[in-house]
């Protein structure tokens, strides 16, 4: 079975709490909803979800879109955001969670990866330094969303050209962002060059592609 | 109790009436309050507890048997479990026998989020909750099949930007070679080519392609293409290889007796593996099968160049063989750049010979396209591309895209096991939905190869293509 692994990591430090953070489980929400629906989608998509502010966790483990059932997205009261231990641990997942390609067993589809975060790395130095490590764990995209007034694109365009940004946090915004990340998923896994990335589809008016 | 009441009395009796009944409906007002207030703190407790309560239920899918027991761990009394019916849901809840955990059992009919309401029954004395309850919901799945057929749409051109690059969503074709003079039936050639579901699915065009020619001089020219998904115009790729290597080779194969000529001579000396004549064939077919991928190649940067656009965007696999049958047994040569399979097949000899390796990278859907400059870098790597071999006799010589070779047999390993061509085989020809009768003359074989391309393999919906000589 040829499975697509889609990473997303969720900014859940205190700047989130309140409206963005619900906003945010709405739009997850929204888009398992809509995934459900693509006959292929739900044949191949499988989704992981790591969330991080002070502590970083995999709450979702790489799971069947067919299997998933959200979990709960706390945020803490305030403090730091461990973006750089958050890539770490994405790339000790990618590690042990996708299948490479062998005689004698199918490869996964080029995984793809969605990060949210409202600010910016706390842990600067873990963060550079995983820079080079997450570059060789390939992805067909990497889409880097920063959201709200506070949020930093610089370091963000470290990981990827596909950097934007969203000028509110409010459920409208977020339900569009979602829409389009399932837009994403559904339009992953295709035939391609061994060295290509694929295209992406026009983002929504509210996304604002960083320069 | 009575001796607070009594006490009160007694020293009220010097009251007034009036501040009688006003002190004692103060009284009441105040512990009832108190009273029911209590009653609500204890019940908030319970609520809490049974939200705490860790409940998985498993999703379910539209068709598939579902059997979980719901543990609801908890000692808080007489539970029940509610919200599913086999008439509506396809699913029914049975209590077991330790009273606190519930079979939910059956095949569901309807896909959806369904709530379901877990009711504790409690003696809260508070007259308007008479339980507790906590709301769970259980997933159920469409069934992908049935979504897909129901959302299936023809390619909407309207919205294809120029150039549109037309092409059908199926492409079905037989070719007849009648029996010769002495009456010995000949080999005919089927193939059929079907835009895959996941196109269906937003009417998005067909990729693949394919062309067969049968020479009045007994040789049979076969080209399968697979254009990428992930490249605008790759429909038109596929289109353009297929042509320009098929029409090429003709040209090529008219007039040939020398290479003919080292056919047989290498046949004379097959045993000798270093022989010359194995050479002169090699050279041959690199100047004839090479060139012509060669000549497809170029026709797409031309194409490319005349719309000014990166000649990638009509990436594109290539399969392509040349076969005739001689005195000394069959002869059959080929080229493969990407994914798919080329496959010469006997089923009583029990072989199954792949002619190339198949591009593959570390993830699903990575190959080679015949676009990229390094497949023609140089005459080496262009020459591990060809293949050719002389034998007696064969069942079948299969090409086919990756939409095939894919589902039906997943790893390179499986390519290379005889055992998963017989399966095949017996598949194509006694499918019980849709089974393609391959035998002498039969042109009704293209429209069942068609059918037969509708196959269901989970994950598995690329375009579809493949093309048989038998």
């Amino acid at each position: 079975m040829r499975r697509l692994p889609v990473y997303i990591l969720i900014d859940t430090s205190g700047s989130m709490k309140g409206e963005p953070i619900e906003s945010v489980k709405v739009g997850l929400a929204d888009m398992i909803a809509t995934l459900r629906q693509d006959p292929y989608a739900l044949e191949t998509v499988w989704i992981s979800i790591i969330t991080f502010d002070r502590d970083v966790k995999q709450i979702l483990p790489l799971t069947a879109l067919e299997d998933l059932q959200l979990p709960n997205i706390s945020t803490p009261e305030s403090g730091p955001t461990h973006t750089g231990a958050a890539l770490e641990l994405l790339c000790q997942k990618y590690d042990e969670e996708v299948n490479m390609g062998s005689a004698e067993q199918k490869g996964d589809w080029m995984p793809l990866l969605f990060i949210l975060t409202d600010g910016k790395p706390s842990d600067i130095l873990a963060y550079n330094q995983v820079i080079p490590k997450l570059k060789q764990h390939l992805f067909t995209n990497i889409v880097a969303c920063a959201a709200g007034p506070s949020a930093k694109t610089e370091p963000l365009k470290q990981l990827t050209d596909k950097v934007f940004s969203l000028e509110t946090m409010d459920g409208a915004t977020f339900s569009k962002l979602f829409q389009w990340v399932s837009q994403q998923v559904a339009g992953g896994g295709k035939t391609m060059g061994v060295s290509d990335t694929t295209e992406l589809p026009d983002p929504p008016a509210e996304l604002n592609l960083v320069i | 109790m009575e001796t607070i009441f009594s006490y009160i009395i007694e020293k009220m009796k010097a009251e007034s009436e009036g501040r009688k009944k006003a002190f004692l409906d103060f009284a009441y007002d105040k512990l009832i309050k108190e009273f029911d207030q209590s009653l609500m703190d204890k019940y908030i407790v319970k609520q809490n507890q049974v939200n705490q309560l860790s409940i998985a239920i498993p999703n379910a899918s539209v068709k598939k048997e579902y059997n979980q027991i719901i543990q609801v761990p908890s000692d808080l009394g007489d539970v029940e479990l509610i919200g599913l019916t086999d008439e509506e849901h396809g699913l029914s809840i049975q209590k077991q026998e330790d009273g606190k955990s519930f079979a939910i059992k059956g095949t569901p009919k309807v896909a959806g989020t369904f709530d379901l309401i877990l009711r504790f029954r409690y003696e809260s004395l508070l007259p308007d909750r008479p339980y507790i309850e906590r709301k769970l919901q259980i997933i159920i799945n469409p069934d992908p099949r049935q979504i897909s057929d129901e959302r299936t749409i023809p390619t909407n051109w309207e919205t294809i930007p120029e150039p549109k690059y037309f092409k059908e969503d199926t492409q079905a074709e037989y070719i007849i070679v009648k029996a010769n003079n002495n009456g010995t039936p000949q080999n005919d050639m089927v193939a059929a080519s079907k835009r895959g579901r996941s196109h269906g699915w937003d009417g998005k065009p067909r990729d693949d392609h394919f062309k067969l020619k049968y020479m009045d001089n007994g040789w049979y020219i076969m080209a399968v293409a697979d254009g990428a998904g992930s490249a605008k115009f790759s429909r038109e790729g596929s289109r353009i290889v297929c042509d320009t290597a098929v029409d090429y080779i003709q040209t090529q194969l008219i007039d040939n007796s020398k290479f003919e000529e080292n056919i047989h001579l290498y046949e004379l000396s097959k045993d000798d593996s270093e022989s010359e004549a194995r050479k002169l064939v090699g050279d041959d077919i690199y100047k004839i099968v090479g060139t012509a991928a060669y000549r497809a190649h170029c026709a797409i940067n031309r194409e490319a160049q005349e719309k000014n656009v990166p000649s990638k965007l009509y990436a594109t696999t290539l399969l392509l063989t040349i076969c005739k049958k001689f005195s000394c047994g069959w002869f059959i040569a080929s080229f493969w750049v990407g994914d798919g399979a080329i496959c010469l097949y006997d089923k009583n000899a029990h072989t199954a010979k792949l002619l190339g390796v198949p591009d593959e990278g570390e993830f699903a859907g990575q190959t080679r396209f015949l676009t990229m400059p390094e497949i023609f870098k140089d005459a080496t790597s262009l020459y591990q591309r060809l293949r050719f071999n002389i034998v007696p006799d064969f069942t079948a010589l299969f090409l086919m895209s990756d939409g095939v070779s894919d589902p039906m047999f997943e790893t390179d390993a499986n390519l290379n096991n005889v055992d998963k061509w017989d399966e095949l085989w017996d598949n194509l020809q006694n499918n019980p939905e849709s089974p393609v009768h391959l035998i002498d003359d039969n042109e009704a074989a293209k429209d069942e190869l068609l059918k037969w391309l509708d196959f269901w393999v989970a994950g598995h919906h690329d375009d579809r293509t493949i093309a048989i000589l038998y």
